[in-house]
């Protein structure tokens, strides 16, 4: 069976004063249906950038999609006329963003804003989508929730914003739902809940979701297959599990020696030396070289390693492709 | 929003205009001249009886305080005493000329923020395109050039070259005996030039500050989120950005309501309009100073109705502001 969402060699680039740079190098990646994918890497390695770009909505300027192919069960996103792209957007494709405190408009009500959603997709009255909120407020786990579907957001904390956000996203029962950092805002307990949620969702509406994290535990608990993405490319690809009990490339090993585990004896968090280098300071070789151990060939710096089955799972890295590190 | 507020502001406005008068009539006492000297002009000849019999008449021979108590005490029964120059209450004489000036400042203030959110919201969509740079360059233009120059130049354009508005006065002397439909028709017709000549200056404004609240509000998640429900793009620019742009706009057009009552007077001077300007202009001629007290007192009672109001339609289109005080 094709996979339900299916991104091949998809190119983004952005104008900027260093000139033109490439935020997104021919990424892969694909989603089943009712399966959770997880996205993970550093920040500014073009995650929301992919899951923007699926949507249709790469700022443009200064964005532009260069090139690659983006499918909805097996129809092409890339070059779709606007108006079937608004039909998608918040109808087959639904989004969830990393900002719950700004991402709602402060002058309508909530309970309004995800009627409009509904009044957009499906033909209803404004009285009967108003009631269809409620229900989903209600479904989301939002108290009373007649009474707060009157309520702006200034009202509601960040959770609960977040709660109203992912109640918009599954009002046209979405067949992907994209999930951009949604909890990184919230404070910790406020997580679980939202991540339980979007677990009990996906089980009600059979949504396939995209979710995009950088917390490597919450890969673990939600995620069937995993892309790691690295400097605007994807690094390693494969099932959750391969993936967190066979790293391959040595920024994924880094990644997943950085979830805490209760217990474990050393009392500091470890990470990654370094950081991800600016976009138009890519050079030829691989991105990563410059804070990788083990980056001791020449290949290295002068080649791009490319994403290859070395046994467990594909991953880009000349050292595994060599020595199997 | 809360009727206690309301009150609040009635009451500041209150205390404000009694701060106005009091002050007006110490501005206009304390400047040098004998009003007693003034009025007796009028008459023709002034003799050191004569000059007595019109202080006791006016009641100028009396201590400045107690004549202020006396003008005080008028204000509050809307009694602004008489003039010395049309022998008439300046009450009646501000009342068959506020209409005028009100159907003038209203108009130019309605078709100034409708046509200038317009352009701005227009120049938005493409902040490098041409009718950005021609909101710009018109918006320096109509901010530097004089209202009566506009005025002056319209008169010219439309009494010689395309004759197809009057210049000059308010309704056309044979429809003296129409009935009302007609005569209101003609009045809308000879409204078009001063309201417009009025309008110029803030329609530049508005289309600036328009234009630039768009640009930041277009940039905000929560426009991101409203394109990602599939909004069409004139619901994302009127509706989600519009309402949110408009904040900064409303508090401007409050501000500036004084500026265009000011600006009113000299329109109305250039086009011969039977408005207060035209009451305002001849009084400071003559040194009619109970007139000029008259006019500048219903001048800020109209400044502080608009504060008043501005202020209502801000916590209307801010649910943030409201219940709060
Ligand atoms: N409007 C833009 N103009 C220029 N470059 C941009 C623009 N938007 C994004 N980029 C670049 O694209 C790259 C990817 O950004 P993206 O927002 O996808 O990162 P991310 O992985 O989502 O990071 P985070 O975890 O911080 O959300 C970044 O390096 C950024 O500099
Ligand atoms: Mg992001």
């Amino acid at each position: 069976m094709a996979p339900l969402l299916c991104i091949e060699k998809l190119r983004v680039t952005f104008r900027t004063r260093y000139g033109e740079v490439t935020a997104l190098d021919s990424i892969s990646m694909h989603v089943n249906e009712g399966e959770t994918l997880g996205v993970v890497g550093e920040s500014g390695c073009g995650k929301s950038i992919t899951a923007l770009a699926t949507m249709g909505l790469i700022p443009s300027p200064p964005g532009r999609i260069a090139d690659g192919s983006i499918q909805l069960a097996g129809e092409e996103l890339i070059g779709a006329n606007s108006a079937r792209l608004r039909k998608l957007r918040g109808g087959d494709i639904a989004m969830i963003f990393q900002e719950p405190m700004t991402s709602l408009n402060p002058v309508f009500t909530v309970g309004d804003q995800i009627a409009e959603a509904i009044t957009l997709h499906q033909n209803v009255s404004a009285d009967r989508a108003f009631t269809d909120a409620v229900a989903l407020l209600d479904r989301v786990g939002i108290p009373s929730p007649d009474r707060r579907a009157r309520d702006y957001p200034h009202q509601l904390s960040g959770g609960m914003r977040q709660r109203v956000m992912i109640a918009m996203a599954v009002s046209c029962r979405p067949k992907v739902l994209i999930a951009d950092e949604p909890t990184t805002a919230l404070d910790v307990t406020v997580q679980a809940q939202i991540f339980d949620l979007l677990n009990e969702i996906q089980r009600d509406f059979g949504a396939a979701i995209i979710l995009i994290t950088h917390d490597m535990g919450a890969i673990s608990e939600m995620a069937d297959r995993v892309a790691v993405m690295y400097a605007g490319r994807v690094i390693e690809e494969g099932s959750a599990d391969s993936i967190l009990d066979q790293p391959q490339h040595p920024y994924a090993r880094g990644l997943i020696d950085c979830i805490p585990t209760l217990g474990r004896a050393e009392r500091t968090l470890k990470e990654i030396p370094g950081v991800v280098p600016p976009l138009h300071l890519l050079g030829a070789g691989c991105a990563f070289a410059e804070r990788c151990a083990f980056n001791d060939r020449a290949r290295c710096t002068t080649e791009k390693p490319r994403l290859i089955d070395h046994g467990h799972h594909p991953a880009a890295c000349h050292g595994v492709e060599e020595s199997r590190l | 929003m809360s009727a206690s507020y309301l009150m609040k502001r009635v009451g500041y406005g209150l205390l404000l205009m009694l701060g106005v008068v009091i002050l007006n009539f110490l501005l206009i006492r304390l400047a040098p001249g004998d009003p007693a000297v003034v009025i007796a002009g009028e008459m023709g000849g002034a003799t050191e009886e004569m000059l007595e019999s019109i202080r006791e008449e006016y009641g100028l021979n009396k201590p400045l305080l107690t004549q202020l108590w006396i003008y005080v005490s008028g204000v509050v029964r809307f009694d602004l005493g008489q003039s010395f120059f049309f022998n008439q209450p300046v009450t009646t004489l501000i009342a068959q000329r506020i209409l005028p000036t009100i159907l003038l400042v209203i108009t130019a203030q309605i078709l100034s923020i409708l046509l200038g959110v317009f352009l701005g919201v227009i120049a938005s969509r493409k902040p490098g395109g041409v009718v950005s740079a021609f909101v710009s360059v018109f918006a320096t233009i109509g901010y530097a050039v004089p209202v009566f120059w506009t005025g002056i130049m319209l008169i010219i354009l439309f009494a010689s070259i395309l004759p197809i508005f009057p210049v000059e006065g308010m309704l056309s002397v044979k429809l003296r005996d129409a009935n009302i439909f007609v005569q209101a028709l003609d009045v809308l017709h000879h409204l078009v030039l001063p309201a417009f000549t009025l309008a110029i200056i803030y329609l530049a404004q508005y289309a600036r500050l328009g234009r630039a609240s768009m640009l930041e509000v277009l940039g905000s998640d929560y426009i991101r989120t409203a394109r990602a429900k599939g909004a069409s793009e004139r619901s994302v620019l009127f509706k989600h950005a519009l309402r949110n742009a408009a904040l900064p706009i409303l508090t401007v057009a409050g501000l500036q309501f004084g500026n265009l009552i000011s600006g009113a007077l000299l329109v109305e001077t250039v086009f011969n309009w039977p408005g207060m300007g035209r009451l305002a202009f001849d009084s400071i001629l003559r040194r009619d100073y109970p007139t000029i007290m008259g006019v500048l007192f219903f001048a800020s009672f109209m400044v502080v109705v608009a504060n008043i109001l501005t202020d209502m339609s801000y916590r209307w289109a801010d649910p943030r502001l409201r219940g709060k005080s």
